[in-house]
């Protein structure tokens, strides 16, 4: 009992150790603590209070992980894997501390290999203490911090506080959405005509209450819906896997700068004119590119995609064509579209991008519940079988592919005729990523989670910006934790959340190997 | 009267293989004509022959006196042939009734620009296509599932909901690939009835590829046997039960025959 305590208190130990030195050697650490700093002193850059409670919480934490393992041991047991868990990461993080401290006195400049570890970094991760008694120190900050997290871990678990309010809390969410009041809003006629003003309403006066800067926030988010909306066809209804989405998104972008603005070419033509022209374009670029590529399947599909998404971008930037498309100093001077003689500026835009929302999701909505639809799921799921159904496969996914673009090509026009400018680096690679995510995080084949999804996503990292370049980095750990306990996604759609019933269904009752294992592919 | 299906010296090679070897084969209009033949004789290749997932290297598919050869899958299909796969091949995400409506594909009309505008055309059709695949539903039972996963269904309902999404095609003529494999003798003896009632009640023409020698020799009007994707007998099943070349390839020679 007591060695698999010690065991298991030495594994965590080294884990959090080698977690600890790695935050400090990105520099994680500092960002935490310059964050704590400003939350409880006003102090210096790099002072050490915030550096001493950032490297308390780490060890909190570690020690909190103790009694998963040997909780059922009681609290000696608890104790003892803490104990040993901070005599490992202490020990870990103090050699660390060492290394650079000499390091540091010896006046090598680290910086030159690990860009984080400055000397006052350096200085502050010892606790001005020097090198020594530093270290002792941040051996015995972790010790202490391990041992007191994994007793009160133990006790949190116990009390099982977090448990009961996570029970009360699904209670509570039951119990309100079968209020009857809430449940006509959603079945009745009436009531879903009441909801639908009401949310027209909310939107119609968003804009107006919200700063410039909120609302080009919103706009973004409002351009997100309608690209994610686009992939959300090719992906998640279709099953195409497209990583060149961007392309089409640029298309659209360019098809406005280039015919609106007065450089490079001078063309100057109306933007009511140039926006179905540039949707158009989108869509003849998404069915020219899927001709070819439409006959590949899977990962094939999506490095071919990428690829093209590349060749558009790069094209678009390249200095042989710098008087065709502007190179990579892109189009600026695009002017601000005009309607009955009122300029059309950022909070128009949103309406305007409302707008397009809208009947994206009318448009979107229709075709999925249709024959369409259908053909583009059943495609989605077995393509052979699809075309046994007299699916013709290449005209659906090119239909997919077509629309999905268009899409995406509106997207493009009015994020170009909103920002006035374009270039190549709005058109990189992580959009289609970005969009993907939207559509992955939110949910497959769902329109609501695709809005929630482009909601999180972009909204998200605006929170984060607190934490400056290593919002990516949170950004992304948000992202895989969220992948391990939703893989549906936030707002599922109807067909994926019986799937997912159905799979843990499944797993429960082991059901009997399927007497058709081991039978001819097709 | 000409046969609704034909096949003339049809011949599949995968390299060096002959998986379907110059076969002949007819089937009269309203009748249930079965494949047989040992694992691996070519069936479910001749199958895939005729539904245009491969293109044979020689020799003719004749659908109705038409040549169907060379034809891509869903233009077949649009023909009003149907079939069904040997490892059932549902769209597992899809409920029951979805199922059957993209079986009826190739039946309906309504476009792109009728789903978005909800024509009265498209509004229509859509509700008429509704109607039949529950009508359907109803016919192989399974009337009352018609909004549940097909993964989620029974291994036997999973087997039905296939036919009845095979006949939302509104098929002249059907392929069953094993379609009592996994099924128990009960099971099997009412799925026996089911095809005859097929026949007998929509007068289809049905191309059975079977293992359940029971089945073929219970409901067949006609039965051919395929061995390394020849044709080595065809006839009534009394003829067939009783061809030597049928035993041997089935169970081998005798040991004596073997020594001599």
């Amino acid at each position: 009992m007591t060695r698999a305590n010690v065991i298991d208190g030495l594994r965590n130990g080294a884990l959090l150790g080698i977690v600890t030195i790695f935050l400090c050697l990105t520099g994680f650490v500092f960002v935490i603590a310059g964050v704590l700093n400003e939350a409880f002193a006003r102090g210096d850059q790099a002072s050490i209070l915030g550096v001493l409670l950032a490297l308390t919480l780490i060890g909190l934490w570690g020690g909190s992980r103790v009694p998963r393992r040997s909780g059922a041991d009681g609290w000696l047991g608890v104790a003892i894997g803490g104990i040993f868990s901070g005599l490992v990461s202490g020990a870990l993080v103090a050699l660390f501390a060492l290394i650079a401290g000499y390091n540091v006195d010896a006046g090598v400049n680290l910086r030159q290999y690990l860009i984080a570890l400055s000397p006052d970094v350096v200085h502050a991760l010892t606790l001005n203490l020097g090198t020594m008694s530093g270290a002792l120190a941040l051996f015995g900050l972790m010790l202490g911090a391990n041992l007191i997290g994994s007793v009160f871990g133990l006790a949190l678990s116990q009390r099982q506080i977090f448990k009961s309010a996570w029970d009360k809390w699904s209670q509570t969410r039951t119990a309100l959405s079968e209020l009857p009041a809430l449940t006509s809003l959603r079945t009745h006629p009436a009531g879903r005509f009441v909801s639908y003003i009401l949310l027209v309403l909310v939107i119609a006066f968003l804009p107006l209450v919200l700063n410039q800067a909120q609302n080009y926030t919103l706009g973004t988010i409002a351009i997100y819906v309608l690209l994610g909306l686009g992939l959300n066809i090719v992906v998640g209804l279709a099953g195409l896997l497209d990583l060149g989405y961007v392309a089409f998104y640029a298309v659209g972008a360019y098809t406005v700068a280039l015919l609106t603005a007065p450089a490079p070419h001078h063309i100057m033509w109306n933007f009511w004119v140039v926006l179905p022209l540039g949707v158009l374009l989108a869509a003849l670029a998404g069915v020219m590119l899927g001709v070819p590529v439409l006959r590949l399947r899977g990962d094939y599909l999506a490095i071919v995609t990428l690829g093209f998404g590349e060749i558009i971008r790069i094209l678009a930037g390249s200095d042989a064509l710098i008087d065709v498309v502007g190179g990579p100093m892109g189009i600026t001077a695009i002017p601000q579209p005009q309607l009955f003689g009122i300029s059309i500026g950022n909070v128009q835009f949103v309406y305007m991008l409302v707008i397009s929302v809208a009947l994206v999701i009318f448009v979107t909505s229709r075709l999925q519940h249709s024959r369409i639809g259908r053909a583009w799921v059943a495609i989605r799921e077995d393509e052979t079988v699809a075309a046994a159904m007299g699916i013709s496969t290449l005209r659906y996914k090119l239909l997919a592919f077509g629309i999905g673009a268009a899409f995406a090509g509106l997207g493009g026009v009015l994020f170009a005729a909103r920002n006035q400018f374009t270039n190549p680096q709005d058109h990189v690679l992580l959009v289609s990523i970005n969009v993907l995510a939207v559509v992955i995080v939110g949910g497959m084949g769902s329109i609501p989670g695709v809005i929630l999804g482009a909601f999180v996503l972009k909204g998200v990292p605006e929170i984060l910006r607190e934490f400056q370049d290593y919002r990516i980095i949170l950004f992304g750990m948000l992202l895989v934790t969220m992948m391990i306990l939703r893989p549906e996604g936030l707002w599922p759609s109807r067909r994926r959340k019986l799937e997912m019933h159905i799979s843990a269904q499944e797993a429960a009752e082991e059901l009997p190997l399927d007497p058709s294992i081991g039978g001819e592919v097709f | 009267m000409t046969p609704i299906l034909e096949t003339h010296q049809l011949t599949k090679r995968f390299g060096g293989l002959t998986a379907v070897n110059h076969v002949d084969l007819a089937v009269p209009e309203r009748s249930i004509c079965s494949v047989i033949g040992p694992n691996g004789a070519g069936k479910t290749t001749y199958f895939n022959c005729i539904t245009g997932f491969y293109l044979p290297d020689e020799g003719e598919v004749l659908f109705c006196g038409e040549s169907i050869k060379g034809m891509a899958p869903d233009k077949i299909a649009a023909k009003h042939i149907a079939r069904t796969y040997q490892n059932i091949r549902l769209f597992a995400a899809m409920t029951a009734v979805e199922n059957v409506l993209v079986g009826a594909h190739a039946r309906l009309r309504s476009n792109a620009i009728g789903a978005v505008l909800h024509t009265p055309g498209t509004l229509r059709e859509e509700n008429n296509a509704l109607k039949r695949a529950l009508d359907l539903l109803d016919f192989v039972g399974l009337a009352a599932k018609s909004n549940e996963v097909a993964r989620n269904l029974p291994y036997g309902d999973q087997r039905r909901l296939e036919i009845a999404r095979a006949l939302a095609n509104e098929p002249l003529l059907l392929l069953l690939d094993e379609p009592t494999a996994g099924m128990n003798p009960n099971e099997t003896v009412v799925l026996m009835h089911f095809i005859q009632r097929l026949r007998d009640e929509l007068n289809l023409s049905i191309l059975l590829i079977e293992h359940d020698m029971r089945v073929v020799m219970g409901i067949s009007d006609q039965v051919t046997v395929l061995d390394y994707g020849t044709k080595i007998a065809e006839g009534t099943p009394e003829e067939v039960r009783n061809n030597p070349a049928v035993i041997e390839a089935y169970l081998g020679r005798p040991i004596e025959e073997v020594r001599q």
